[in-house]
């Protein structure tokens, strides 16, 4: 920066110019973007409609069912029957926002039920398949290949490094998520719990307890991982790292 | 021309090879270009734990090609089968298969 | 940065210096099986590779970001491509060198560009052209 003062200018410093940086995808997806708009592939309103669904999911409404399965036994059974149409009495509807679900996302849950002597834990090996519609979009943690590589050969290992040991009697079982299916763990509901209300209930089933890297416990009500910032965030509330921890929706 | 899920032809894949319960072991094809069938899993034997949905094989579905719908499974397999140094007996992985990709186990 | 951060940082870049074998040979007249089918493997199937415990975190999303997931899907939507065509592109047509060193959506959107231009939606000197004009664009401000 220039320090230099020229006769006139009041002994003030001009403003440094502020230069807009923007990357080499963000150009890429404005081309894309505009030519779609342009030539008729889709419309401004279409990504409009899209962004507005994307931006409302996240995982309380994954919370709100692990709540309600463990308070209500009758809807635990139907959420293990049919958990796309359970998911309906609990506010989520995989059909949106197309009317035949999302093209990555498709309409098929499957809730893996854990029980004291089976514990779940998710990955998608071949990509990041997850099930956005009640979780939200996944953690970037979850995208890696590094998670992808380790957790379905040293599971174990990589719980332990989230803070979660289990006991060789306990069977971890590992979903790989390689096709159609979309998979949420069901937890075990844990002790010191008894007469919660859901509400209460759904503030200790966080996402990362959802995925199977975390148990729910009293008193644990966010999944707390260092945050890598970004250099031009979103605009809208869904799809900080916050807001992952949120249970106010 | 790809097609959306509403146009999707309701056709029927016909009866399931397989029943829950069934020793499968998964297919070694050459893998080349695209494939979701992991290579962790190609040539071992597990075990039919549940029927998921008929619907065409990724592999034809990638390059917008009109296959044959398939039953899809989900297949669980020994952690202890599958990696030689694993150490704990009871854990297992599961994962999910098109029809072609298994064939049944001889025990 | 603390002084146990640097030396971990340090540690880092010193376990990430490999050695490489050069042959002054650089083009193949054959090649071992083996080796014919590490570089044919499919790159997104990755389950059962070695890799190291790293501190895993959460990242805030780009606004950019969102405009590439949504505009990867809204073009699903209308029936352009499939997911798993979608997939088959970003995790696996771009080969294995881009597949590790391009950021997630970055590849997403490649791959959308790269399947309007295979599918004669959009030409590559349209494509080329827009992002010169969007770049310029950019740049007057």
């Amino acid at each position: 920066m220039s320090h230099a003062h020229s006769p006139g200018d009041g002994g003030e410093h001009p403003a440094a110019p502020m230069v807009e940086e923007i990357t080499d995808f963000e150009v890429l997806e404005i081309a894309v973007r505009e030519l779609a708009i342009e030539h008729g592939l889709f419309s401004a309103d279409d990504h409009r409609r899209f962004t507005e669904w994307a931006e409302s999911i996240g995982p309380a409404a994954g919370s709100r069912l692990v709540a309600k399965a463990w308070t209500d036994p009758a809807f635990k059974a139907r959420v293990m029957e049919d958990a796309v149409k359970a998911c309906k009495e609990i506010g989520i509807d995989w059909a949106e926002p197309t009317g035949f679900g999302t093209p990555s996302d498709y309409m098929n849950l499957r809730v893996l039920e854990d029980t004291p002597t089976l514990h779940h834990v998710i990955v998608c090996t071949l990509c990041s398949c997850y099930p956005r519609p009640l979780l939200g979009m996944s953690p970037e943690w979850y995208r890696t290949t590094n998670y992808r590589r380790r957790l379905v050969r040293w599971p174990r290992q990589v719980l332990a490094e989230f803070g979660l040991i289990l006991p060789p009697e306990v069977e971890v079982r590992v979903e790989d998520s390689n096709q159609k299916c979309r998979f949420m763990v069901l937890p075990v509901r844990p002790e010191g719990t008894e007469n919660w209300s859901e509400e209460q209930l759904a503030q200790i089933v966080t996402r990362d307890c959802m995925i199977g890297v975390a148990l729910p416990r009293p008193g644990r009500t966010a999944d707390v991982h260092p945050v890598h910032k970004a250099r031009r965030p979103v605009q809208g509330p869904a799809h900080s790292p916050e807001a992952a921890n949120e249970h106010k929706k | 021309m790809p097609r959306n899920k509403a146009e999707k032809p309701r056709r029927t894949a016909g009866k399931a090879r397989f029943n829950v319960g069934d020793r499968v072991r998964v297919k070694d094809l050459p893998n080349l270009f695209y494939s979701r069938t992991q290579m962790y899993v190609r040539g071992i034997v597990g075990t039919i734990a549940a029927y998921t949905y008929q619907d065409v094989i990724p592999e034809d579905e990638a390059f917008n090609r009109d296959g044959r719908l398939e039953q899809y499974y989900i297949v669980r397999f020994r952690q202890k089968d599958l990696w030689p140094e694993y150490p704990f007996d009871n854990d297992t992985v599961q994962t999910e298969s098109p029809e072609r990709w298994l064939e049944p186990a001889d025990n | 940065m603390s002084a146990r951060e640097q030396l971990r940082k340090q540690q880092e870049l010193i376990g990430s210096l490999q050695p490489a074998i050069h042959l002054p040979q650089n083009w193949n007249y054959e090649l071992e099986a083996p080796l014919y089918q590490a570089y044919v493997h499919p790159p997104h199937d990755v389950g059962g590779q070695f890799d190291v415990p790293v501190q895993y975190e959460e990242k805030e999303e780009e606004q950019w970001e969102l405009d590439t997931y949504v505009t990867c899907e809204v073009l699903g939507w209308k029936g352009l491509w499939n997911s798993e065509e979608r997939r088959r592109r970003a995790d696996n047509d771009l080969g294995y060198a881009l597949y590790l060193g391009i950021p997630y959506y970055g590849r997403w959107i490649l791959a959308a560009a790269r399947m309007l231009v295979d599918k004669n939606h959009i030409s590559l000197v349209e494509l080329v052209e827009k992002i010169a004009e969007v770049k310029a664009r950019h740049a007057k401000k």
